[in-house]
């Protein structure tokens, strides 16, 4: 007797354990949604709760209950850059609205891009960050997991001409444009000045520049060549210079056909292998990433520093020595010898966004809270006043005239350009081909492959 | 307590966690996996079937044909480079004794103690050409110019430094314990015989080693065929795929090129891959064992 009430107790608590297993985590997170419904800051934490619990709260979204917003965004760091901006925002909307409180989930970008697609199999936090470029957006929107937006609320947004289309498809809008990206070359003027070197203005200059300061010891381009895809960016811009402004549409041919033999790509190619041969780069730029790439430049120990304008709040990081940050300028890709591209033809984009989830369960909210931040004075004019390069809106109102040299110089550029590049080069195709162009530029440009067998093996990914 | 373990429920109970975990955890995400692997599937929307499409493009993929090559690079320095020092290493410990002993058998475990993402980054500024700690070293020694160590060429070897130092803790550890369970009485009785070290070496502790030697060298090949957390946040397989191992590639195809279904189909070739060099392996060590 004894015996079999041992058994019976063993196989009791076997059966609970297995099924403790089993158990679900709906009710803790419900539990936890209501406890913080008078929180008024945001986590940046990778909470799972699960969506269901939300559709309670949103569908009473309108008598006041609380709401939980989960955000899904490619900024961790919240203290600086785009970041902080996001963050003041939703403090703010927060602010505003006491029942409404907003989790972060903030991931890198490559991190994030796996997470989005986890996401997007089963259940979308409600706002989330997108790319308005085929490679990121083509199998999301195949996949439906993005609400439509109505074009028509976003007349009085200011967003600058054009600057929507990426995130459209068949002329249905699917997110907004954060950012207009453009390509630079940024140099250290002090850096400069003291060696009496000039800002070049042909591709020649610049190469016989990086020579001149490769001999002082000094590392001439910074460049994130572990990423693959800051290469790919300068790569656009080589061809941006060789092409002007026919060079979208050698891309698309080449993408939707697959044969990369034109011409223009082989020259574009031809002079990045050309010029990491000469020395251009920092020794072992092929394996170096973001960070140490921006330390080179920062901490002085590279004269020039090849990245998007979004990096341009490097000139108000206080991390930077004082005598770096505020001599940091900018120049864009000089001139090509014999190129179609004239020297205010740039590389330049709308790339980063935003989107709201199609089957989000507070989709009302969160197409609320999305209007809220493209409000013309949130994003635009607190990414401005912090330095984070230009928004996909009209700016202009909020200049202060306090702005760095370095946001003067980006505007200068912008209003000069006579044409812009649209998507670069890598992101134009299926994201097969973003991720074979950005391993074999690497070893194209460290000249372990061919320029022919590079524009090959990019052509096959296509097909 | 015999009679309990008869008991037909009490039996059920005990292993029905084990199975369940073994069928919904391996046996149904591998069935699934080869069933992906004969579509197109992108991870989102719709799968197309799409036959044996993916296993073809495989086997023409030269980045695949790489990263087993440099799994086979791993496993041949795994065995030809780790376990001989870890099993020096272990003798040696042994022959130590007294507080000597634990404190060199901390210090050689370390490595394995601390998280691959810091052992990455650890390496990632020793071998920075400008900063990094080994180009400092050859400068003391007189050495212009800067070496990269990460270059297309030079990268899988320090790759596969970085793999074989962080390893070789637990090696050693196993082989330890392996001497260590070694009844002193035969040392002793060759002694008294006269062996020299060599010999007692060879001829005692050698032989009595062989089935941990068996264990350490599966797990080993084993390890190096699942290799891909210390890879991604060294190198992410770069430059140009010339550090690209299995696993990590399978994770760039499925999650960054949105191929899931070729993701699943290199995920299928690589079980195969990996159940048959078990097998191999534990067919010639039993032979040897009956030999």
């Amino acid at each position: 007797m004894k015996k079999k009430l041992i058994a019976a107790l063993l196989v009791a608590a076997m059966s609970v354990s297995v099924l403790a297993g089993c158990g679900d985590s709906k009710k803790e997170s419900t539990k936890t949604g209501s406890d913080n419904k008078t929180s008024a800051s945001a986590d940046a934490k990778g909470d799972k709760a699960d969506d269901k619990e939300d559709d309670k709260s949103g569908d009473d979204t309108a008598s006041g209950e609380d709401v939980t917003l989960k955000l899904f965004s490619n900024l961790p760091d919240r203290k600086n850059g785009q970041g902080l901006v996001e963050q003041m925002i939703i403090d703010e909307y927060m602010e505003a609205n006491p029942n409404v409180k907003i989790e972060v989930e903030a991931l890198d970008e490559e991190a994030y891009k796996t997470k989005f697609k986890a996401y997007a199999m089963d259940g979308m936090p409600d706002v989330v960050s997108i790319w308005g470029q085929p490679s990121f957006l083509d199998e999301v929107l195949d996949a439906g997991v993005l609400a439509e937006l109505n074009e028509g609320d976003y007349a009085d947004y200011k967003f600058i001409s054009g600057s929507l289309e990426g995130f459209k498809k068949d002329g249905k809008l699917y997110g907004l444009p954060r950012n207009t990206d453009i390509m630079l070359i940024y140099y250290n003027q002090k850096m400069f000045e003291d060696n009496s070197w000039e800002v070049p203005s042909t591709y020649e200059d610049l190469m016989t520049l990086c020579g001149t300061i490769k001999d002082a010891g000094i590392t001439p381009i910074a460049m994130d060549g572990g990423d693959g895809w800051p290469m790919a960016c300068f790569l656009t811009d080589l061809l941006v210079k060789v092409a002007g402004t026919e060079h979208s549409n050698i891309i698309s041919n080449a993408i939707s056909t697959g044969d990369f033999s034109a011409p223009e790509l082989k020259t574009a190619t031809q002079l990045l292998v050309d010029s990491a041969a000469a020395g251009m780069f920092q020794t072992g730029y092929d394996s170096q990433d973001y960070g140490t790439t921006q330390n080179l430049f920062t901490n002085g120990q590279a004269a020039m520093y090849c990245m998007g304008s979004w990096d341009s709040s490097m000139a108000l990081n206080e991390d930077i020595s004082e005598e770096i940050r505020t001599n940091i300028r900018a120049f864009t890709m000089p001139v090509v010898k014999d190129g179609k591209g004239g020297a205010n033809d740039i590389a330049a984009w709308n790339g980063g966004g935003y989107a709201v989830s199609a089957n989000s369960a507070v989709k009302d909210e969160a197409i609320k809270f999305l209007n809220f931040m493209y409000q013309p004075d949130k994003l635009s004019k607190y990414g401005w006043e912090n330095g984070v390069g230009m928004s996909a809106q009209d700016q202009s109102e909020y200049m202060t005239g306090n702005e760095t040299e370095l946001q003067k110089q980006i505007i200068e550029i912008l209003n000069k350009a006579t044409s812009v590049s649209g998507t670069p080069i890598n992101d134009c195709g299926p994201s097969a081909f973003k991720t074979a162009i950005e391993s074999e530029i690497q070893g194209v440009s460290n000249g372990s492959t061919s320029v022919d067998d590079f524009l090959t093996t990019i052509g096959a990914a296509c097909k | 307590m015999k009679k309990l373990y008869s008991n037909k429920w009490v039996i059920f109970t005990l292993v029905l966690p084990g199975v369940l975990v073994f069928l919904f955890a391996i046996l149904a995400p591998i069935c699934l996996s080869v069933y992906y692997g004969f579509t197109d599937y992108s991870g989102m929307g719709e799968a197309r079937f799409v036959g044996l499409d993916n296993y073809v493009k495989l086997f023409h993929d030269p980045a695949f044909g790489r990263s087993l090559l440099n799994s086979l690079l791993l496993a041949i320095g795994f065995i030809c480079i780790q376990h001989p020092l870890a099993m020096i290493v272990a003798a040696v410990l042994d022959k130590l004794q007294g507080k000597a002993e634990g404190v060199f058998r901390c210090i050689y475990f370390i490595p394995n103690v601390i998280s691959v993402a810091v052992i990455a980054y650890l390496w990632k500024f020793i071998y920075n050409p400008d900063f990094g700690l080994l180009n400092n070293v050859l400068k003391v020694f007189g050495f212009e110019g800067q070496v990269n160590w990460l270059s297309q060429e030079n990268a899988i070897w320090s790759v596969l430094v970085v793999l074989i130092w962080h390893g070789f803790g637990w090696g050693m550890l196993i082989y330890y314990t392996g001497i260590k369970n070694i009844d002193p009485v035969l040392y002793e009785a060759a002694s008294i015989d006269g062996a020299g070290w060599w010999t007692t070496f060879s001829r005692i502790t050698l032989p009595l080693m062989k089935p941990v030697i068996m264990i350490n060298v599966t797990m080993a090949i084993i390890s190096a065929l699942k290799q891909m957390e210390t890879v991604y946040l060294l190198t992410n397989g770069g430059p140009a795929n010339s550090t690209q191992f299995a696993a990590n590639y399978l994770y760039q195809q499925a999650f960054k090129a949105f191929k899931y279904g070729y993701g699943n189909a290199i995920g299928v070739v690589f079980i195969i891959i990996c159940v048959a060099v078990t097998v191999l392996l534990n067919t010639v060590f039993r032979d040897k064992q009956e030999a």
